[in-house]
């Protein structure tokens, strides 16, 4: 037999809303915990290292260098280590052309906010 | 207090082509375990079941139905969830309430119809769900893609390579073969898995464990509730289980599986051995890369890759693993797996696994699941009665 099921979910995002805000605007908005001091980009909502729960907003520059990456026929992704953040985010890659290196944070062309990273193409980096 | 694993069955892993249902799958794998324990079904007084995703059986509280399926009424039954790591981690469940005093006997099922009853892609997006929904998920990111970040950085810190995933990934195939209820006993070599399609670098699908419908069951007991006072069955000599951060990001070493140490070092000691009294192990190879990832983890090999590559982990070698197949020749139906990875490790003691076996049978064995990428770990050891 067959049966169809079509789900539509309203996700509230609580504590993170600013995270997800940030994200829609291309802004890196990370947790600076009170306690320790430790940045945190993406959030979790309890710190990292000192597992504090009282957590501030810091907005960083946005920019990251790319740790590690895996490419699928049609999409790539990647660990990126945003500059500031002790911990690092895993990304989709807006433009795969590029191999590795530095890059910024972006605002996603379509859908739900997500981490969207483009990487610095160095044909395009003016030289001194 | 003793807990023997009195008996056990599994239903073959495949997809599904026979118009058969996971009740079908249940009720054949409880029938066969009962005949294996020589118990009748109304010595069975709790029920655990394990799955990972109603969204794949479409039935919410299912351990109510599955127990109501197998004609069991007025007995204690629960459903335990873990990601992968649920059918293992509702045998350990079953072997706590046996040591509590709240159980006598014990038939932990675990199920999935993780292949039948969608379409592949539909379950591989909602297993990108295993993992944070909130950051990963939402960048489309799946589980392959995760596994590869994740074994980059294993191979960049060991020095593994392409090679040396695709033999694991070729060598549990070929051990399926011998395997009567293994999914993929595919005849295939390394390069064989080399010359298979990317699906997220370096992972190739031959380096990818398959989507499988099936059941396993084992009976959970003390000694003194069981007919012939366990003889001729296996005692669960330590378990261990621990977790770890969720995101790859928030992981100082993403390569490393921290979370699986620990709960081994649970393991190791509750039986009061170093893991170089594990005679055969079988390992969580949801991806090629991941054994030998979670064989570092577990302490069974100094030097992991010197020791895959001088054949240690072979039918031959010094630490059999996997002869089972493994995920990736076994196969994977989530809930049922870690119910699978015990029974046919107590089978491999017992001597009378139905495959491949080593030359003479281990006193100990160690099996190994996970949920998520390492994330949510489980580890028992198992030891011989004799």
């Amino acid at each position: 037999m067959n049966f169809h099921l079509s789900l539509d979910y309203r996700v509230p995002t609580g504590c993170l809303e600013p995270f997800f805000e940030g994200l829609r605007n291309g802004v890196a908005l990370a947790e600076r915990c009170e306690a320790c001091g430790r940045v945190q980009f993406p959030p979790g909502g309890v710190c990292g290292t000192c597992g504090g729960a009282s957590l501030g907003w810091v907005t960083l520059a946005g920019t990251g260098t790319v740790i590690l990456r895996t490419d699928t026929p049609d999409r790539t992704f990647a660990l990126v280590r945003f500059d500031g953040a002790a911990n690092a985010a895993l990304v989709e890659i807006a433009n795969p052309a590029v191999q590795t290196g530095p890059g910024m944070l972006m605002p996603p062309p379509e859908g739900p906010p997500r981490l969207f990273f483009a990487l610095t193409d160095p044909a395009e980096t003016p030289h001194a | 207090m003793t807990v023997l694993l009195a008996g056990g069955a599994m239903t073959p892993f495949n997809r599904r082509k026979d118009g058969s249902s996971l009740r079908d799958w249940c009720r054949t794998a409880f029938a066969r375990a009962l005949s294996d324990a020589a118990l009748e079904p109304q010595d069975i007084d709790t029920v655990v079941f394990a799955s990972e995703s109603d969204f794949f059986t479409l039935q919410l509280n299912p351990a109510a139905v599955i127990t109501d399926a197998l004609a069991l009424t007025g007995v204690r039954t629960l459903r335990v969830e873990g990601g992968g790591a649920s059918g293992h981690l509702a045998v350990q469940t079953g072997a706590a309430l046996v040591l509590s005093g709240l159980a006598r006997r014990v038939a932990v099922i675990g199920a999935e119809a993780s292949a039948a009853h969608l379409d592949a892609g539909k379950v591989g997006k909602l297993y990108s769900l295993s993992f944070d929904a909130w950051t990963d998920g939402l960048t489309g990111v799946g589980a392959t893609s995760i596994y590869a970040l994740s074994v980059l950085d294993f191979m960049g810190r060991t020095g593994a390579t392409t090679d040396d995933l695709a033999g694991i990934a070729a060598r549990n195939r070929q051990n399926a073969r011998h395997n009567p209820n293994a999914h993929l006993p595919l005849d295939i070599t390394a390069a064989d898995v080399a010359a298979s399609p990317v699906v997220s670098s370096p992972y190739r699908r031959l380096d990818c464990s398959p989507l499988s419908d099936g059941a396993a069951c084992v009976i959970l007991a003390r000694p003194e509730d069981l007919p012939r006072s366990g003889v001729g069955r296996v005692r669960i000599a330590g378990m261990g289980a621990a977790s770890d951060r969720v995101r790859l990001g928030d992981r100082p070493a993403p390569g490393q599986f921290p979370a699986k140490t620990k709960a081994a070092l649970q393991a190791y000691q509750a039986a009061g051995i170093g893991p170089e009294k594990i005679e055969l192990a079988e390992v969580y190879d949801s991806y090629s890369g991941a054994q030998l990832q979670g064989l570092q983890a577990l302490g069974l090999a100094e030097d992991v890759v010197a020791s895959e590559r001088a054949g240690r982990f072979t039918g031959e070698g010094g630490l059999p693993v996997n002869l089972s197949g493994g995920l990736l020749g076994q196969g994977a139906p989530v809930g049922a797996t870690g119910v699978a990875q015990i029974l046919v490790a107590a089978q491999q003691i017992e001597a009378t696994f139905p495959g491949l076996r080593p030359a003479s049978p281990p006193r100990r064995a160690l099996v190994d699941t996970h949920g998520g990428i390492a994330t949510t770990c489980a580890v028992m050891i198992l030891e011989s009665l004799a």
